[in-house]
């Protein structure tokens, strides 16, 4: 099975998606394309398998987000850079649950992660950060991502990582 | 009585400056066919021919795939067949992401804080490695 990771296009087979998530399923189904096309607030990519370029497989959706310079608590603001705090939001990952361990999730985070890298690189971003199921923090922090504390105990985990750790990962 | 002959100096022939690069590839028996069968359908008598017109071709579509437009077929009927190759995606200038609102507790931007100011970011996990050079 050869994947391909694209954008979300119009007419991609997405309503028999099912990851055992009907939040994740729902976003794809009814969301995923009009935030992207429409309401721009999201970018979709899909994975497919060449032979059946229609049929989505596995997404994520990534934003950009900022945390205003003032909202930080004062004793840190005077280690911070006098600007507004640029970060990627990867909001969704998701893996169809019929090709579940078959690497999906592997190949989505790594196709999130380099067009992270890249969008840091034109635009300027410090880190991504993610709001993780409680049973995939696991998952998030074998790829480097780091628990941000505060969050409420029974909601999901947002977690950090730095672009700077990302970039020392690439093949030199 | 000597004859005085003149040394006639040979000219070489001008040799190229320029340094051509060898190139070869170990082809699949199955790529080998492909290869042959397309040499004699486009009428290209030699390898160095067919690799440079696949260059070509290939360096088209990477510049085009870099100013975001898409690559397409078109049958007759107008049916549309987009070229999804996973490569080129990876030039293709798909990165303006739009911009959302996040909700923080007041912990968690002290906790984002701690971690966006560190000297050093961690080192990069052997997941993130592979994720990286896969």
């Amino acid at each position: 099975m050869a994947i391909v990771i694209r954008r979300l296009e119009e007419h991609d087979e997405v309503e028999n998606f099912d990851c055992g998530d009907d939040a994740l399923n729902n976003y794809l189904k009814r969301h995923a394309w009009t935030n992207q096309q429409k309401s721009s607030i999201g970018v979709s990519y899909v994975a497919l398998d060449e032979d059946a370029p229609r049929t989505v497989l596995g997404y994520f959706t990534l934003a950009m987000a900022s945390v205003p310079r003032d909202a930080f608590p004062k004793k840190y603001v005077r280690g911070l850079p006098p600007y507004d705090l640029p970060l990627i939001l990867l909001a969704r990952l998701a893996v169809d649950r019929r090709f579940a361990g078959r690497g999906l999730g592997h190949a989505l985070i790594s196709e999130a992660l380099r067009i992270s890298l890249r969008v840091a690189d034109e635009v300027g971003c410090r880190s991504i950060i993610t709001d993780a199921y409680r049973d995939r923090v696991n998952w998030y922090a074998r790829y480097g991502f780091v628990p941000i504390e505060g969050a409420a105990a029974t909601g999901p985990q947002r977690m950090f990582l730095d672009m700077r750790t990302i970039r020392a990962a690439l093949p030199r | 009585m000597a004859l005085k002959t003149r040394k006639k100096r040979i000219e070489h022939p001008a040799v190229s400056q320029r340094r051509k690069t060898k190139f070869q590839a170990d082809l699949a028996p199955a790529e080998d066919r492909s290869v042959r069968l397309l040499k004699e359908e486009l009428q290209l008598s030699s390898n160095t021919d067919f690799l440079s017109d696949a260059v070509a071709l290939f360096r088209w579509a990477v510049s085009e795939r870099k100013l975001g437009h898409r690559i397409m077929s078109e049958a007759a009927n107008g049916e549309r067949k987009v070229l999804l190759f996973p490569r080129l995606e990876r030039v293709a200038p798909d990165l303006v992401l739009p911009r959302v609102d996040i909700k923080w507790t007041g912990r968690e931007l002290e906790s984002l804080a701690e971690l966006v100011s560190a000297g050093e970011a961690n080192r990069p996990t052997e997941a993130l490695i592979r994720a990286m050079r896969d």
